[in-house]
């Protein structure tokens, strides 16, 4: 496995080199001392395995397409933002914005998360072991969100599409999201899905989120609840 | 876009790396914000004395002005130390009166003339400029205490200069003191308010209302973490700020966690910063960092612990060293 030490490196020099060996064709490198700094291992197109060890700050993995990161500690703001495939799994927890705008792959944290995890996700999936903040889900309009502890206030507000799994307790559903019955279909996946990545969907007794539908057309009868929304 | 630290050492005891600790968390969100830098230090002392810090003015040469704040000073309290480097004046008084009749008579001198701050264990430094320059004039990685909270500052939308620059000591209130990341929406609204009720405002930054509000609840009776609570209702906008008094550090996050705060805390610290690459310089990356939720509040107490050391901060007025 390649090793990059982030020490005495600047930010570019460190995606300058994790391009530079995967264009070599490396496919398992090993990223040291990242120290909580933004914007590592950004807008990478392929394939390649990636491991932090160690925190990273800022849109880790953000605009990705394709790699497999890892990260052995927390992830700051906007983790894998944008990403269209890929698998990024931070083992501690991450803060605001998780995923968002993600059009496919697969983000999972297996701490919590801070607020508005999965914001306009456009497709893709993401898991959390822990516990969510404030707006996670906010207008998502494609993908699944599952969530194996609890939610904060305003869970999957103004969501267009999607679906949100939630295995703990909400804190209140946001404007527009409602819950809806589990058909056999959403057992298959969520076991097929957490197995993968280590969870037991058995153990957990999943509530299906998703949108009322309310907001999807504006009705002047139902100005209230858009200046609520708004 | 700016910078907010705070460390508070769960012994009880000074902790002589404090100043370090804080150093190392503010050089590295120095680049949130380049404008200014300074701390607010706490160190308790066994005497009744307490410090005055004081700016003498914005421009030019002090010594008449330091004069004058020593003659009205010492008319009214016994000056056990003093030292004068440029617009910055810092005094060791036993003044027993209250800070807001003492300010008065400091600040009348001239609109230019600022108690920056005044405490039992407070003692602010601060001035424009990036941290490196602030330890090299006022020797902060010398400073040992209980608690301590800092900030580096991208100013947005007021003045840069000494003034403007945070911590706030909250005016006339005893040892307390702010560092606020963020904006405060309603701040023009709050202050038109408070105006009219004849309370002074030093600058035009918004972050300065969080200690005024601080300090008037207190004063009513509200036990510190009630006045950081009852915040949130109080101010709109995005904030994430660290308030602290002598015995306690605090953090509020605003209800829609618009702006980032991280902690990490073991059985012996609690450190606070606005991006985890200030605790990672600092207290590394072994300690569980936890993000705040959206309209949270949290307190830490020094506990009442005898100290053995004596008492000094070893914070400068000014090049002491």
């Amino acid at each position: 496995m390649e090793q990059i030490d982030c020490d005495n490196k600047t930010t570019r020099e460190i995606n300058t080199a994790l391009r530079a060996l995967i264009s070599q064709g490396e496919t398992e490198i090993c990223v040291r001392n990242p120290r909580a700094r933004h914007n590592l291992a950004v807008g990478l197109i392929q394939p390649a395995h990636i491991v932090f060890e160690g925190s990273v700050g800022y849109y880790c993995g953000g605009m990705g397409d394709g790699p497999t990161i890892e990260v052995h500690g927390s992830a700051g703001w906007g983790l894998a933002e944008g990403i269209m495939s890929g698998t990024i799994v931070v083992e501690k927890n991450a803060g605001n914005g998780a995923a968002a705008a993600i059009r496919g792959g697969t983000v999972i944290v297996r701490g919590d998360v801070s607020a508005r995890a999965g914001i306009s996700m456009k497709g893709g999936t993401i898991i959390v072991g822990g516990s969510v903040g404030y707006a996670t889900g906010f207008m998502m309009q494609k993908g699944t969100l599952i969530i194996l502890g609890n939610a904060g206030m305003a869970l999957g507000d103004s969501l267009y599409e999607g679906h949100i799994f939630l295995g703990g307790q909400v804190e209140e559903l946001g404007n527009d999201a409602v819950v809806a019955e589990t058909d056999s279909q959403d057992a298959v996946f969520l076991t097929q899905t957490l197995a993968a990545f280590g969870y037991d969907a058995a153990r957990y007794d999943f509530r299906k989120i998703v949108a009322g539908r309310k907001l999807w057309n504006f009705d002047k009868k139902d100005f209230e609840s858009w200046r609520v929304a708004l | 876009m700016c910078g907010i630290v705070g460390y508070l050492d769960k012994s009880g005891k000074k902790n002589g790396q404090l100043g370090v600790t804080v150093m190392q968390m503010l050089t590295a969100l120095g680049r949130r914000g380049p404008d200014s830098a300074g701390a607010a230090v706490y160190t308790p002392r066994h005497d009744e004395a307490h410090i005055l810090r004081v700016k003498l003015g914005d421009h030019g040469d002090f010594a008449e002005r330091a004069a004058e704040v020593i003659r009205r000073v010492g008319a009214r309290s016994a000056i056990q130390e003093q030292a004068q480097d440029k617009e910055y004046l810092r005094l060791v008084i036993g003044y027993e009166g209250t800070p807001q009749d003492l300010q008065a008579a400091i600040e009348s001198i001239h609109p230019d003339v600022e108690v920056i701050s005044y405490g039992a264990a407070l003692d602010i430094i601060k001035q424009v400029g990036s941290p490196r320059a602030l330890d090299q004039r006022f020797g902060l990685e010398r400073a040992r205490g209980t608690h301590a909270i800092a900030h580096t500052r991208l100013s947005t939308e007021s003045r840069i200069d000494l003034s403007h620059s945070q911590p706030f000591w909250a005016h006339g209130a005893l040892d307390l003191a702010t560092v606020h990341n963020g904006h405060i929406t309603n701040y023009h609204k709050l202050r038109r308010l408070y105006e009219q009720r004849g309370v002074r405002f030093y600058t035009e930054n918004d972050s300065e209302i969080i200690g005024i509000y601080l300090g008037e609840q207190l004063a009513t009776g509200r036990s510190f973490e009630n006045a950081l609570r009852s915040s949130l209702k109080f101010f709109d906008g995005s904030f994430s700020y660290l308030a602290a008094t002598a015995d306690a550090i605090g953090f509020v996050k605003d209800p829609f966690s618009l702006k980032p705060l991280i902690v990490s805390e073991t059985d012996d610290f609690v450190a606070i910063a606005t991006e985890a690459v200030a605790l990672s310089a600092s207290v590394g990356d072994d300690a569980p960092t936890w993000e705040p939720p959206a309209g949270s509040v949290k307190v830490w107490t020094v506990p009442g612990q005898a100290d053995p050391e004596p008492a000094r901060s070893r914070l400068a007025a000014a090049s002491f060293a």
